[in-house]
């Protein structure tokens, strides 16, 4: 086995992270910080365990703590460990760990870090330099730091559902909770900041990320349209401010949709070419992008009657072959058996003791010379706690034994 | 006064568009020295707006301004022989470039990364790519709706039950350039510090469509871990989560746990409904969501979309707003929290924008300088790397 050597590699190397989050988005953060090599160990609850594990798919079905597929796509490479953080005894575990770890992750409700002594200022008496991160819906500070977050609630909150969603029809969801993984992904390049200035002055800080911000950080169009115009941008399905076809077209076959965008005249030319109606890049109605943006009903209606008779693969191959913008709407069935994606290795097919091999999505970047791949798949629940008390934390195999016993690590 | 976390990186940025501005806005907005380089058309950001009155300005385009501020723009025509060398003199200097064009663009030009990096072992050189720099879609057009298409997004979007003369629906912006632009910002700062250890840079290659199949939450796995595959078109299976109308405005009621679900009709005075058989817990409400649907729609079409926002988040039930652009903006939360900036521009005027992302103690993020004009620093970059390296 040559992970070992893989690992040693990654740049994270030698980084420990005390890993207090769960659901998504705190997760999702941490899961970035496993891909570039460091030592994450998550702190779960028996009797609580993290939301994503109760959560389906479960594989084959059959549902189980470590049989789920949400967990498992979003805590690769991790290690877990149990703590009962309402006995006294766990806390001082996860003291222990926290003086030993480079970056502490948390997303928890507002205040519960503090009644578990487990906050800010806690942390930094127990490890100067540490970096702490809080990801929470919205923020630490400001009159609703204490509100409810839940994912799916802060699509609408940070502005995306106002200005999403087909012409004339009600406000839309993104169909994920979106402000997780930004916050996720903002909150990992926040920390990798942190360390970057702590390996320059030696000073750790602490990070406050909220969902919302976050999220709304992804929306300067319909800020600045609002702030420039006095009116948001409306709803208005798959089209573009000023660009026709832009759209997703029904394809043969049920539901199945191919995605379509003619960015200017010269490719509106080669679509029409493509298609076999020539004559239509000649037409007056469509000659430049203003006319195809006053005509676009007519436009889709080329468009669609030509897509309703080939699959999304055939239109696509048409399309890109005369230099078109086209891409099949993909399902999860078909991302799964993407050849392009499978030739690229980017899934992780690695063995669970559980649930087997599954294919699940792996490393979106890849580094040339210190190459980040899934070297384990994600923890059992309390897989790595007597392992991590031993090798990381020094406890001997006696006092593990004891608060076993007593309750502690569970 | 403290300085940005990432005050000392230089930071060349090459291509058009947002993935690659947004990775390396993230930067500069630490304090990274980051130069832009334009093509002599100029970005394509600049004609994406929005406009002051709807005209079409180059100077004044509203994604450009928000994505560039806080960087030095420079003109380089890197199909001539005389720009790729200026763009040789920038990059003796920096630590690291981010560029996203597309691959024949990245040959057509010469500056695939690793061409960039050659006779420059501590460069750190990230390519975003649609589709990345291999397999057989590697040459294939995409612009942001088709990659949101091909990263599984689109698919997992639309109007659930009953609408499936409804396409798979784009959600507002360019929203796969910006995860493309994170993770590219995650990989690239990686990458810089593994140098800090192995003194060498080395390429990121980041790929579009792969960042938004991490993304999908948990519906990718529906198919390895149970051979079904996730659509929009299916009935969620646990309610409420759903929008509703208001007399001023929506509201989203997400109240799938009990005790959420208990607060929310004890706060509707405990309706005879509420204790139907038929709603008896979250998966019963969401089979049966058609009969439910109504009833709540009626008593909300009669609220007030702040005063139940407060009222109910008082019972700890999460409900948020539908935020409108003016109620982002209006926001006494994200003002007291001191989240917009503002930027002024000569051509833009005074606007206010996202601030930071995320809060650093330390190391704090600021807007220093608006988006450049087309050119504005070329001479000023070019003169700076005549200079002998210190």
């Amino acid at each position: 086995m040559t992970g070992v050597d893989r690992v040693a590699d990654k740049p994270l190397r030698g980084v420990r992270v005390a890993d207090f989050t769960w659901v998504w988005a705190g997760p999702f953060c941490t899961q970035q910080l496993a891909h570039l090599g460091a030592e994450v160990i998550r702190i779960e609850s028996a009797s609580r365990p993290c939301v994503t594990r109760l959560l389906p798919p479960f594989a084959d079905f059959q549902p189980g703590p470590n049989r789920s597929g949400y967990f498992n796509q979003y805590n690769q490479g991790k290690r877990s460990i149990t703590l009962n953080l309402k006995d006294p005894r766990a806390i001082d575990v996860a003291r222990r760990l926290i003086a030993c770890s480079d970056v502490v992750a948390e997303n928890y409700a507002f205040g519960v870090m503090g009644r578990l002594g487990l906050d800010y200022e806690s942390v930094r008496a127990i490890r100067r330099d540490a970096i702490m991160i809080s990801l929470s819906g919205y923020g630490r500070s400001g009159p609703e730091k204490e509100f409810v977050s839940y994912g799916p609630a802060t699509v609408p909150l940070s502005g995306f559902s106002s200005v999403t969603g087909y012409a004339g029809h009600p406000p839309m969801h993104v169909g994920i909770s979106y402000g997780d993984p930004t916050a996720g992904l903002h909150g990992a390049f926040a920390i990798l900041a942190a360390l970057w200035h702590r390996e320059e002055t030696g000073e750790g800080q602490y990070i406050d990320l909220s969902l919302w911000e976050a999220s709304t950080a992804l929306l300067p169009e319909a800020l600045l349209e609002y702030e420039m115009n006095g009116r948001p941008p409306e709803r208005s399905g798959n089209r573009h401010p000023h660009w026709a076809p832009h759209g997703v077209f029904r394809a043969a076959g049920g539901d199945r949709w191919v995605s379509i965008v003619v960015a200017d005249d010269r490719e509106w030319a080669a679509f029409c070419s493509a298609i076999g109606r020539a004559e239509l890049g000649g037409d007056p109605r469509f000659a430049r992008a203003e006319d195809r943006k006053r005509n676009e009903d007519e436009v889709e209606a080329v468009v669609a009657a030509w897509t309703s008779e080939h699959s999304p693969e055939e239109a696509t191959n048409v399309l890109q072959a005369a230099g078109v913008a086209a891409f099949p709407s993909m399902s999860n069935q078909m991302i799964a058996e993407d050849p392009h994606l499978n030739g690229r290795a980017f899934f992780a097919d690695l063995p669970h003791p559980e649930v087997g091999n599954r294919k699940l999505a792996g490393v979106p970047w890849k580094l040339s010379d210190t190459p980040c791949r899934v070297e384990h798949p994600a923890p059992c629940l309390g897989e790595h706690t007597r392992q991590v008390l031993e090798e990381v934390l020094g406890y001997t195999a006696a006092e593990v034994d004891e608060l076993t016993s007593a309750g502690v690590l569970s | 006064m403290s300085s940005g976390a990432l005050t000392n990186l230089r930071v060349v940025e090459l291509g058009s568009g947002v993935s690659a501005a947004y990775a390396t806005k993230l930067f500069a907005d630490l304090g990274a020295d980051v130069v832009k380089v334009e093509l002599p058309e100029g970005d394509e950001s600049r004609h994406a707006g929005p406009f002051p009155g709807g005209v079409p300005d180059a100077r004044a385009s509203g994604l450009y301004l928000y994505l560039n501020a806080n960087k030095r723009g420079a003109v380089l025509d890197l199909r001539r022989e005389q720009g790729r060398r200026d763009l040789g003199r920038l990059l003796a200097r920096a630590d690291l470039v981010v560029e996203n064009f597309p691959p024949p663009e990245l040959s057509a030009l010469g500056v695939e990364p690793e061409a960039l990096r050659e006779s420059r072992p501590h460069l750190v050189a990230t390519s975003i790519t649609p589709f990345g720099l291999s397999g057989p879609h590697r040459d294939h057009k995409a612009y942001d709706l088709n990659l949101w298409n091909a990263g599984g997004v689109a698919y997992l979007n639309g109007g659930g039950p009953g609408t499936d003369d409804l396409p798979p629906l784009a959600t507002f912006g360019h929203q796969a350039s910006f995860q493309a632009g994170v993770n590219a910002a995650i990989g690239s700062l990686g990458a810089l510090l593994a140098r800090r250890r192995t003194g060498r840079g080395q390429t990121v290659e980041v790929s579009v469509q792969e960042c938004l199949v991490t993304i999908l939450e948990l519906t990718y796995p529906f198919w390895p871990y149970c051979g079904l595959t996730a659509s929009r078109l299916g009935a969620k299976p646990i309610q409420p989560l759903d929008f509703f109308e208001c007399r001023d405005g929506w509201i989203y009621l997400c109240a799938v746990e009990e005790h959420q679900w208990r607060s929310f009709v004890a706060f509707l005075g405990n309706p005879e409904w509420a204790d139907l058989e038929i709603f008896s817990d979250r998966l019963q409400r969401g089979a049966n969501w058609d009969a439910l649907q109504p009833m709540i729609a009626e008593w909300m079409a009669e609220q007030s979309v702040r005063e139940l926002y407060s009222a109910l988040q008082k019972r700890r039930v999460p409900v948020a707003p539908v935020s409108t652009m003016a109620d982002l903006l209006d926001s006494e939360h994200l003002n007291a929290r001191g989240f917009f900036a503002v930027i002024e521009h000569p051509k833009g005027g005074s606007l206010r924008v996202p601030g930071a992302p995320f809060v650093l103690s330390r190391t704090p993020w600021r807007l220093a300088r608006p988006a450049p004009e087309l050119g504005q620093h070329t001479a000023e970059v070019l003169g700076e790397s005549a200079a002998p390296e210190e």
